[in-house]
């Protein structure tokens, strides 16, 4: 049997198992196509503990970025790229507060991603909107370079069997193969094979690699230090005139700090928060995932090595340089299992993406259209956006590639300008809806401004930095010296966020309530009575109802109601709401 | 819902990675981007510990 289809072999039943094992995630649950409603598809139900959180946000860390980004950086440029690592453990570290924090903001209002939030905290659901058309527009490129890693690993790896025009519709086809029906528990156990196949394939290509060329890390530093210096420190290989911009210590640290902001408030990085079980399996992550980080040093040295195996790759090549070493010293069947480790590596971070593409949609844009708003029909409305924006993805790459391309420049710091936005308007009231949103809008437009014209880095430091400056300035100004807002009346407990105690909640529901039986939805008239509920109990309790099915409302630690159809019988149960 | 200044210990990451940076510029750099990334659980454990005393 040829190496190509023996390659090809691998991959093809690993994409079908990787179907398949996103299907079983839901069995028994209800959270596929007809049960669950839209908190059990989008945040797991929000009852992931530590160990599927850690494979999730893992998961999502490591994109087909790590296997070929960061080794054409390590190929071209050197120390700059160690930046990705920088930033994931500054990020990982701002988790263990920004986490619970946003975590339990969620749980109590019932809500399902930062859009929601946004639209929470500052009482207006068109700015929730507003977000949610924002954030797709700078997620939809980080779909395509999915999209596009996946094609160019696929194609790699079965030697050329698989043309890229097939992997990108296959990485389209697995992803919502699973995405649709599973949601975020689907994806937390495809990560589950992810992070087994990247641990074991980084794990033995670190050792095997320099062992194979050079004998050892001892030699393969001899000769980076005696032939590439400029490798090794910063601003790295290739900087000044002519060049690309100077990637120098002072943008080094405005990246790292920028970037270590963002990803806390990141789409997907929210997903897998809000999908946690309490507060303390986030805390607990944070702490474990730092040390995941040190596997993506294995492609930046990598990167680094292929400059003596494979010389003179350049533009586009260079992201193949670690693969051009896996293909070159590496028996078929493991080039396979490598290839597979890495459109992985594509596949999770895209079915989030997705997901929460989806999720902004069906809660916080469709319901401002009459008919759209509640129940099942939202729920729906967010599988067909996932769909429609994989599709989307899908036909700019094969149609007009460098479009999304050249907006995925601005993505990452583009999505940062809500950090203001979002951080800074949960902890402090004096944030107005005026101050957040110029503030936004100057951010965003300064920081298009500089990268389209070919002036980031700005002065040596991270345009995303300085518009983010920039908006902050803005934000705060227009805040305190802008036109008064009508005021809003909720209380501060409502509007902000807090960091939820450690350990065992001693104030399980500062909302506690004492209701007598109240009529919800009409479809199927339910009525609902607690001694103890918090809103999102309610918010279930509406959702169900709305979905015609009306009988059972979350139930857990900190809530628990009873539903029942009036004078027949009563239902309970804990977490009943995902039977609705 | 308080003083917590074990929280402090979240900061070493960015000691190390942002601070230490102009000064720290085998590969010496390389080894301090490892050495940094191995610690930060550390760092993250202790404000874990003490809110969890």
């Amino acid at each position: 049997m040829s190496a190509s289809a023996v390659a090809t072999g691998v991959f093809a039943v690993s994409m079908v198992a990787t179907v398949a094992l996103g299907l079983l995630a839901v069995r028994g649950r209800g959270g596929g196509g007809g049960g669950g409603g839209l908190a059990e598809w989008s945040v797991g139900g929000r009852s992931l503990g530590t160990v599927f959180i850690w494979v999730l946000m893992a998961g999502e860390g490591y994109t087909s970025f790590s296997y070929l980004g960061a080794a054409g950086w390590g190929y071209s440029y050197g120390a700059p790229v160690m930046y990705v690592v920088a930033y994931m453990t500054c990020g990982y570290a701002l988790g263990y507060v920004v986490g619970p924090l946003l975590w339990d903001y969620a749980r109590r209002h019932g809500l399902v991603g930062i859009t929601d939030m946004v639209a929470h905290r500052y009482g207006r659901p068109w700015l929730g909107a507003a977000v949610a058309v924002l954030a797709t527009v700078f997620l939809l490129p980080y779909i395509q370079l999915q999209i596009t890693g996946m094609g160019v690993v696929v194609t790699t790896v079965t030697y050329g069997a698989v043309p890229p025009g097939w992997a990108y519709f296959v990485a389209f086809a697995v992803t919502t193969g699973f995405v649709v029906v599973s949601g975020l528990r689907g994806s937390a156990w495809v990560s589950v094979l992810k992070d087994v196949l990247v641990i074991g394939t980084l794990g033995f290509l670190a050792v095997y690699v320099p062992l194979h060329y050079f004998g050892g890390y001892g030699e393969l530093f001899d000769r980076l230090v005696a032939e590439r210096p400029q490798w090794l420190t910063l601003p790295g290989h290739g900087a000044g005139p002519g060049g690309r911009g100077e990637l120098g210590t002072a943008w080094f640290a405005s990246t790292t700090v920028l970037n270590a902001l963002t990803v806390v408030i990141f789409p997907t990085t929210v997903a897998g928060y809000l999908g946690a079980r309490d507060a303390d399996a986030l805390r607990r992550n944070a702490m474990l995932l730092p040390a995941y980080n040190v596997l993506l040093f294995v492609p930046m040295l990598l990167g680094m090595a292929a400059l003596f195996v494979v010389p003179g790759l350049a533009g586009a090549d260079t992201n193949l340089a670690l693969f051009a070493l896996v293909v070159d010293s590496l028996p078929a069947w493991a080039v396979g299992l490598v290839g597979v480790a890495a459109a992985l590596s594509s596949i999770v971070p895209m079915a989030v993406f997705m997901l929460v593409i989806g999720t902004m949609w069906g809660r916080s844009v469709l319901p401002l259209v009459p008919g759209w708003g509640a129940g099942e029909r939202q729920k729906r409305a967010s599988q067909t956006v996932v769909v429609i924006a994989g599709a989307v993805a899908l036909v700019m790459t094969y149609v007009a590639p460098n479009t999304l391309v050249r907006l995925s420049l601005v993505s990452y710091e583009g999505m940062a300008q809500l950090v203001p936005m979002l951080l800074l308007g949960l902890v402090w009231r004096g944030l107005t809806t005026a101050g957040a949103v110029s503030g936004l809008a100057a951010g965003v437009g300064l920081v298009c401004a500089l990268v389209f014209t070919g002036n980031d880095p700005v002065w040596g430091v991270n345009a995303g930095m300085a518009a983010l400056a920039v908006n902050l300035a803005v934000a705060l100004a227009v805040s305190r010296l802008g036109p008064r807002e009508a005021a809003d009346e909720r209380p501060d407990e409502e509007v902000l966020a807090r960091d939820p105690l450690p350990g065992p909640d001693p104030d399980p529901d500062p909302y506690r309530l004492s209701v007598g039986p109240v009529s919800i939805g009409d479809k199927w008239p339910v009525s609902y009575e607690s001694s103890c509920e918090s809103s999102y109990a309610r918010s279930c309790a509406n959702s169900c109802a709305g979905e015609g099915r009306g009988r059972s409302v979350w139930l857990g630690n900190e809530a628990a109601a009873v539903a029942r159809r009036p004078s027949s019988e009563t239902w309970s149960g804990r977490r009943g709401c995902r039977r609705c | 819902n308080m003083k917590r200044p074990h929280l402090a210990w979240l900061a070493v990451p960015f000691v190390l990675f942002v601070g230490a940076l102009p000064l720290v510029n085998v590969p010496f750099l390389l080894v301090w981007c490892a050495g940094a990334t191995l610690v930060t659980p550390l760092a993250v454990w202790l404000a874990w510990r003490g809110d969890h005393r």
